[in-house]
């Protein structure tokens, strides 16, 4: 056989099944071989040439691919885990490659052949892609679009890199090399191999290039809070009375009989109560501001939104609470209050608190929206709210066991289940967001629909009022997070990025920022002001469904369906630890007003308390040298009666509350 | 290959009217309905979540259509779960369960009763991180007082529809601890010292200690079982039993039911104590006073108290196969209860009894010593119970004794006089034989000692004047179909003269009875 005849028909074959690489590496060693003049081997040359001619035998795909499996799983265990990561990304585009030529039969079958192996990391991208039969349907899903556009990118160390290598070569497997050429970037890194769970790329198979990620997540974050802000106000107060008193760590509950603090409070001859009363106020003063130094205070930040101004008396309100606030951290856990939803016919779909616990909604599938108010209700909210009280736990049992029928106030419009619903932070309006596409805005005053604003065109999943109020975003179907100000039947902004539903929204406690979180299995963060993306969290393994920023602005927290919870770190978008523990979906994350503790309802029926400072420290530091693990403390797992978690919200005070629906049959 | 097969493609075709669906076509659309199929399930899976669910319902499915702009499936809406059948024969068959429902029953039907308005129930899941034990919250640790007694508590609306158990924690002081101890200690080892005696006293009198009332009645309870062969634990424990009724400050009501076995086991059980020595009728007597002094103190209280106790007692009585001791025990239980029990429930059945009773007192018939003896404490038991009856029915009808009474009484004088002369020999004559079972008799108790001593004193007396054993077998043919006997078979009721009574009783019991009975009456009889 002639030898250019060989060239030439390996040229093709290698055109013909786009391997660019490979065709370059070998136009360039022919130059060399010309150049040098030496023959190649016509044995060699022969069996290319078989694989050329015998086409693209879907047994090929078959035979190739179980063949580097096993080689793989037979490697030594120090590299195994590496060289096993790539596996699930050839196993992958061998399945669509098949699909794709349209040995529809064969793909399935080479689906169901190996797909064990991946059950347990991939199982809802399998699950994806048990359903694609034809050609069609490839082009059609855009998860596999974006898949057979963008390279994975895969670190592997040297060695493994170099035994991969040698094994493809010496076996000739042209079918694997090629895709491995195609969609696998290897990212070689000198050292020893990385055990898989440090990689959170290895986990996920993101249709987005992760390059794109990695450009966005560039980006600087001004994550520091609102300058100004009412508690800073308070922080300065507070210190300065701590100043002249000597506080000893000692804190008690702050006795509440009365509320008027004196501002000379601190003089010498101070009355015992008061002094107490005093050094409580002054640690809580102090701990807020240790918090504050430990975590490398970011600069404070301008609000780039008009902000509402706040009136006195809602000033005066919070400042009330702040002083109030029970200290709690892994020492101190909270008190729970729990609001229970009984009759609810399985038609309970999302409920929500006001700050003071006063005031309870529910969303219901019949459309209706249902406001309880708990403090004209016995003394039950009372004792919660009313100023003269700050320490609820005294009474409790009477509380639980009171039960009378409670009237409530029921707001009707929607035309579709109510999937979400958000009290404005001073409780006199409340959000919903349905299927009918639409969110509307109720007035607890009147007692009547506002406004009805619509712009979404799928059904609304979630809504979320701004910490200041006025503003809120809104999460869809339709895949977008929208931006709205309660004068505006318009959207201020359309956050659009997002490749599945976008299921949740939660306001940067500076109001600079939103992060939502998508079926797509990523947390995005977006501008407020520029609309434009900032960060993308990448590492669930299903869909986000729950979303929580700590109060300092520095962390968020982010729940998934498969009841895995992970706190990333904000500035540099990194995951610092997920935290394990939920065994089915988290409904609702709530950070502590310190931001000492997460507590994260779940549909298997536990509120857990996790302890964040020490995740977050601890992990800082032992990042580099450990794998990770679990490293974070689950400090408390509060267990209900056959009740999942439907919503949690931290009070001013730092008291908990909890709802959901009783469900006999969980 | 796909899940759908080709058929299944041709069969919905032909449901819809396209009877000519080529089979190429059927093979194509069977991939596409089955990606289909499962897009649609993707979506319905996101409802659900949001819908803060895990399980999936057809109303998820229809939203899911109406995202995908398609016309939802009617029919299967419906709150409940689907309920899905497996079809004969198959394993991976299933079917719902959809039965033809007559429209006429629909319409005819009542009205089914009106939902449950959707509420909000508050209460504490934690106080400070720590769950409080109320019903609300799941029970977290076990019981730790080992005799609590658990009541249910019943919440009344179905809001929390479980009844839920209140993990009770039982804190004990130290001192009350070492009480316990020390008590139980003094029970179970030196019941005949001085100092257990001041122990009861203090049980009986000291206020404070009705945090360890469920611990004693546990270990009351607990000794009773394991040590029915030690008496003299049992009279202890007994007696520790008295003193905790006695207290004015413990409230016991809440643990009669842990106590009453153990006293009830003391009465009728079938042996107690170990050697023959054993002075178990005592016991037994002392417990037949308790049983009673709680039926009085706890009946109105418990208003099947005392039924429950003399319906145990009375199956014990009328049971022949029970031992002796045990059908001595209930009768002075019975008896204890007050004449009116005996009235009731012992009288009416004396005639049957006593003739059951008869041969075992007899030498002829019962050889074995122990055993006669038995007997005859049961029958003097019998006579003391009759006798309080009959005593306590002369005082509250006094001189109520008619004339026609008198006159039977007389005519049958005669006939009883010789029926107690009969008796009298065979006392004798047993006196005779027997010495050392008269020793035994003679040191009888005090409660049971008085009838019997007097009948064998008598019959003693009696003894040398009277005709020899020969006549014996007669007593069989007591004279049962006279006016006493009927009077005895109606003894519950509450006409029945006393005077009958006697009558009938002096014709069972002979003189003996005579003794209940004050001479002012007795002199009317005589």
């Amino acid at each position: 056989m002639d030898e250019e005849e060989i060239d030439k028909a390996v040229m093709a074959y290698l055109r013909k099944k786009g391997f660019k690489e490979a065709e370059r590496v070998l136009q360039e060693e022919q130059n060399r071989v010309s150049s040098v003049g030496s023959r190649s081997d016509p044995e060699i040359a022969k069996q290319i040439l078989t694989f050329a001619e015998s086409g693209d035998g879907p047994l090929r795909y078959h035979e190739g691919y179980s063949k580097l499996r096993t080689w793989s799983y037979s490697s030594l265990d120090l590299y195994k885990d590496e060289l096993l990561r790539v596996l699930y990304p050839v196993f992958i585009h061998c399945f669509m490659d098949l699909v794709a030529k349209g040995y529809v039969q064969e793909a399935r079958r080479f689906f169901n052949c190996f797909r064990d192996d991946h059950e347990m990391m991939h199982k809802r991208d399998l699950q994806k892609f048990e359903g694609i039969l034809t050609p069609s349907h490839l082009e059609e899903m855009e998860f596999a679009c974006a898949l057979r556009q963008s390279k994975v990118n895969i670190k592997l160390c040297q060695y493994s890199y170099e035994l991969l290598l040698q094994y493809l070569q010496k076996t000739q497997s042209l079918t694997m090399l090629g895709i491995i050429n195609e969609h696998i970037n290897f990212k070689v890194s000198p050292g020893h191999p990385s055990s898989i769970s440090d990689d959170a790329d290895a986990v996920s198979l993101i249709g987005s290039s992760q390059d794109i990620a990695k450009q966005v997540n560039q980006k600087e974050v001004h994550w520091g809070l609102l300058e100004d802000s009412i508690e800073e106000r308070f922080e300065k107060h507070g210190g300065l009375l701590s100043d002249s008193e000597k506080v000893d760590g000692e804190n008690k509950e702050a006795d509440g009989e009365d509320k008027k603090r004196p501002v000379e409070g601190n003089k010498q001859g101070a009355s015992a109560k008061k002094m107490k009363k005093d050094k409580v106020v002054g640690a809580v003063g102090k701990n807020v501001r240790s918090e504050t130094t430990t975590v490398s205070v970011a600069p404070r930040v301008k609000p780039e939104l008009k902000l509402p101004v706040m009136p006195p008396d809602e000033e005066q309100s919070i400042l009330e609470d702040l002083r109030n606030r029970v200290q709690i951290s892994s020492l101190a856990l909270p008190s729970v209050s729990f609001y229970t939803f009984i009759n609810t016919h399985n038609g309970l779909n999302c409920s929500a608190v006001s700050h003071d616990g006063a005031l309870v909604a529910g969303g219901f599938s019949d459309s209706s929206l249902k406001v309880w108010d708990m403090s004209k209700i016995g003394q039950q909210a009372g004792s919660i709210n009313t100023q003269g009280e700050n320490e609820p736990s005294l009474n409790g049992h009477v509380l639980g066991s009171d039960e009378r029928k409670q009237p409530y106030t029921l707001f009707q419009g929607h035309a579709g289940p109510v999937y979400a619903a958000s009290f404005s932070p001073r409780g006199d309006y409340i959000l919903s967001s349905s299927s009918d596409a639409t969110i509307r805005l109720w007035s607890n005053k009147l007692n009547a629909n506002l406004v009805c604003y619509k712009g979404h065109n799928y059904p609304v999943w979630d809504v979320q009022f701004s910490p200041v109020g006025h503003y809120f975003a809104s999460s869809s179907h339709d895949r977008t997070a929208r931006i709205w100000s309660m004068d505006r039947i318009q959207p201020l902004r359309i956050m659009a990025g997002h490749l599945s539903d976008v299921d949740c929204v939660q306001w940067h406690p500076n109001c600079n920022y939103i992060a939502t979180g998508s079926s797509d299995k990523t947390v995005r963060l977006w501008d407020v002001h520029s609309g434009e993306c900032v960060r993308i969290f990448i590492g669930h393994r299903s869909m986000v469904l729950s979303l929580a920023m700590s109060p300092d602005g520095r962390y968020m927290a982010s729940g998934d369906e498969d009841g895995s919870i992970m706190m990333w770190d904000l500035s540099t978008g990194r995951c610092i630890t997920p935290l394990v523990g939920h065994t089915s979906c988290v409904w609702s994350l709530a950070f502590s007003c310190e931001g000492t503790l997460l507590a994260s309802g779940s549909a298997d029926c536990t509120v857990k308390l996790w302890d964040v400072t020490a995740s977050t420290k601890i992990s800082k530091t032992e990042e580099s040298r450990s794998g990770s693990g679990s490293r974070l403390r689950s400090l408390k797992t509060l267990p209900t009666k056959s009740t999942p978690v439907y919503n949690l919200r931290f009070s001013r005070r730092n008291l908990l509350f909890a709802t959901g629906a009783l469900s006999k049959g969980v | 290959m796909s899940i759908v097969p080709k058929e299944s493609i041709e069969v919905i075709a032909q449901s819809i009217g396209i009877n000519n669906l080529s089979s190429d076509a059927a093979l194509a659309l069977a991939p596409d309905v089955e990606y289909r199929v499962r897009e649609i399930m993707q979506e319905a899976i996101k409802c659900m979540r949001h819908s803060k669910r895990t399980t999936l319902t057809t109303d998820d499915v229809d939203s899911a259509l109406s995202l995908r702009n398609v016309e939802p499936i009617y029919g299967f809406a419906s709150g409940d779960p689907l309920r899905f059948k497996r079809a004969v024969g198959r394993k991976d068959l299933f079917y719902i369960d959809d039965k033809e429902v007559d429209l006429k029953d629909v319409i005819e039907a009542p009205l089914p009763k009106a939902p449950l308005d959707t509420a909000v129930v508050v209460h504490w899941l934690a106080i400070e991180g720590v769950q409080p034990a109320i019903p609300e919250n799941v029970a977290m640790e076990a019981i730790v007082a080992p005799a609590d007694n658990k009541r249910l508590e019943h919440r009344k609306e179905d809001a929390l529809p479980v009844d839920i158990k209140l993990p009770v924690k039982h804190v004990l002081s130290k001192e009350l601890q070492l009480y316990f101890d020390k008590i139980t200690e003094l029970t179970t080892n030196r019941s005949d010292s001085v100092l257990f005696k001041e122990a009861l006293s203090s049980l009986a009198t000291d206020s404070g200690l009705h945090p360890l009332v469920p611990y004693f009645s546990y270990f009351i309870a607990e000794e009773v079982t394991r040590n029915l062969s030690d008496l003299s634990l049992l009279v202890a424990l007994m007696r520790v039993v008295q003193s905790l009724l006695r207290n004015p400050h413990i409230h016991i009501e809440p643990y009669l039911h842990q106590l009453m076995p153990s006293i009830i086991t003391c009465l009728v059980a079938k042996r107690l104590g170990h050697r023959l020595a054993d002075d178990h009728w005592e016991l037994r007597d002392f417990s037949a006073t308790l049983v009673a002094s709680i039926c009085r103190r706890f009946g109105h209280v418990y208003h099947n108290l005392q039924t429950r106790v003399t319906k145990t007692l009375l199956n014990a009585f009328l049971d022949p196969t029970k031992a002796m001791t045990q059908h001595y025990g209930a009768i002075q239980g019975l008896s204890a209860l007050g004449a009116n029990v005996v009235r009731l429930l012992i009288l009416p059945n004396l005639e049957p009894y006593l003739k059951l009773l008869e041969p075992e007192m007899l030498l002829e018939k019962q050889k074995n010593e122990v055993k006669r003896n038995e007997a005859w404490r049961v029958y003097g038991a019998l006579m003391c119970a009759a006798g309080n009856c009959v005593y306590e029915r002369l005082k509250m009808l006094p001189g109520l004794l008619s004339r026609p009474n008198r006159q039977i009484w007389r005519a049958n004088s005669g006939l009883d006089l010789t029926i107690s002369n009969k008796r009298k020999p065979s006392n004798s004559d047993l006196l005779g034989h027997q010495p050392p079972l008269k020793k035994l008799a003679t040191a009888a108790p005090a409660a049971v000692s008085i009838p019997t001593k007097k009948d064998i004193s008598a019959a003693v007396q009696a003894g040398g004047a009277a005709t020899i054993s020969g006549q014996l077998p007669s007593r069989r043919e007591w004279p049962t179909g006279g006016d006493g006997s009927r009077a005895l078979t109606v003894a519950w009721k509450e006409e029945v003269d006393a005077g009958d009574l006697l009558c009938s009783l002096f014709e069972l019991f002979g003189e003996g009875i005579l003794s209940f009975i004050q001479p002012p009456e007795l002199s009317l009889f005589l």
